[in-house]
């Protein structure tokens, strides 16, 4: 799984939206399409301890990732019924197309870990995976080795490189990018907020998940590689060893699920990206007449009522 | 003859100042990362967030209400673009 890059897409999509979407797609969307994943299927990985008893998956990367389990919630498929079911609810295109796209981001980045995502669910149940680093959510390690070991391998590379997509294109965390491009895109929402917070509280709330993936990727580090004392085969450690090799880092245990060979997972993610950005482009144009046709109808019902 | 140089325009009341803006972002990093290296239940997505927002708007607001101004914006309507 990823870390703090599931922050940092947020904004680096926001600022490679397409020309025609820069201003008009809900940043509110985008962060709860990247969200949703997560969100469903993480609380029961790490579970909880109550009276001296684990409740949690047995399994944490097949209930996370796997079928049975929750992996259809890092699907396109899924990503995909919750955008239809956003479109018929709301008929709104900014919310519609910026879920499907914060959620892309999360199941597409989510294939570099070794357990990795179903993507041609519900027609295959192999899991895709570049296996770049170990999945190490374990029902004894629980959330703090799962974090020491994302933070000692090539997922701190790729936070890190999510962090600096996002500081080179720095303007999207500027107070005139806010005001000029996220506001409009979104006005109810945030005057909604604005009733309790003046703009200097609302562009805290806009940089807040920035601000928590930097924190998150610093503290995490910090603790994992100068505070902690781990002991690995025996050996007590002060901090975890770092391994920047593929599939690193040695010292957890690999998981992994049914999957397809790793050498296709590159081009295929990569064309799925592709894919989604057409069929999002091609919808926009279409969905516009829908959300005219939508409020249009709401405006009529709001005369007659 | 050059055009006399104006002086640039006060700022707007409430404007929030540059240099107390760094300072709040700055502060909240600071203090949430130290705590929260020792304190892990902190690192979650509502504390992160809610902590800037907690700083960054929060303290100033506590400041105005010391001072007894008014915290709640005033603020005109905004249109739907779509």
């Amino acid at each position: 799984m990823s870390w703090a890059a599931h922050q940092f897409e947020i904004y680096a999509v926001e600022a490679h939206l397409p020309k025609k979407m820069i201003g008009k797609i809900s940043w509110f969307a985008i962060f709860f399409g990247d969200f949703t994943p997560d969100f469903l299927a993480k609380f029961w990985v790490y579970g909880f301890n109550l009276n001296g008893h684990h409740y949690g998956a047995t399994k944490p990367y097949q209930w996370h990732r796997g079928w049975p389990g929750m992996g259809f919630a890092h699907t396109l498929f899924f990503g995909a019924l919750v955008c239809l079911g956003i479109w018929a609810w709301k008929h709104n295109r900014a919310w519609t197309i910026g879920f499907l796209l914060g959620f892309t981001a999360h199941v597409l980045t989510d294939v570099n870990d070794s357990i990795g995502t179903m993507l041609l669910f519900p027609f295959s149940t192999l899991n895709w995976s570049l296996h770049t680093w170990a999945y190490a959510a374990t029902v004894k390690g629980g959330k703090y080795l799962d974090a020491a070991a994302y933070y000692s391998s090539l997922g701190f590379v790729m936070d890190l490189f999510w962090f600096f997509v996002v500081l080179g294109s720095w303007r999207v965390l500027t107070r005139e990018f806010w005001r000029t491009k996220i506001v409009p895109a979104d006005p109810h929402a945030w005057s909604w907020l604005g009733q309790w917070l003046d703009d200097r509280g609302l562009l805290a709330l806009y940089r807040g998940v920035f601000f928590y993936g930097v924190c998150r990727m610093i503290a995490w580090t910090t603790w994992a590689h100068v505070v902690a004392r781990p002991v690995i085969n025996g050996v007590k450690r002060n901090g975890y060893p770092w391994d920047l090799s593929w599939t690193g880092p040695w010292w957890v245990q690999h998981v992994t699920l049914p999957h397809v060979t790793p050498w296709i997972v590159l081009p295929v993610t990569l064309t799925l990206l592709g894919a989604v950005y057409v069929v999002a482009s091609a919808l926009w144009e279409r969905m516009e007449s829908g959300s005219t046709k939508a409020i249009a109808w709401r405006n009529v019902r709001r005369k007659t009522t | 003859m050059s055009e006399p140089t104006r002086p640039p325009p006060p700022p707007a009341p409430g404007t929030p100042s540059k240099y107390v803006d760094f300072f709040l972002y700055a502060s909240a990093a600071v203090t949430y990362v130290t705590l929260s290296i020792y304190n892990k239940w902190l690192l979650d997505w509502i504390v992160g967030p809610f902590w800037l927002v907690a700083w960054v708007w929060g303290l100033p607001a506590l400041v105005k209400l010391i001072r007894r101004q008014p915290i709640r914006p005033r603020r005109g309507p905004v249109e739907d673009p779509e």
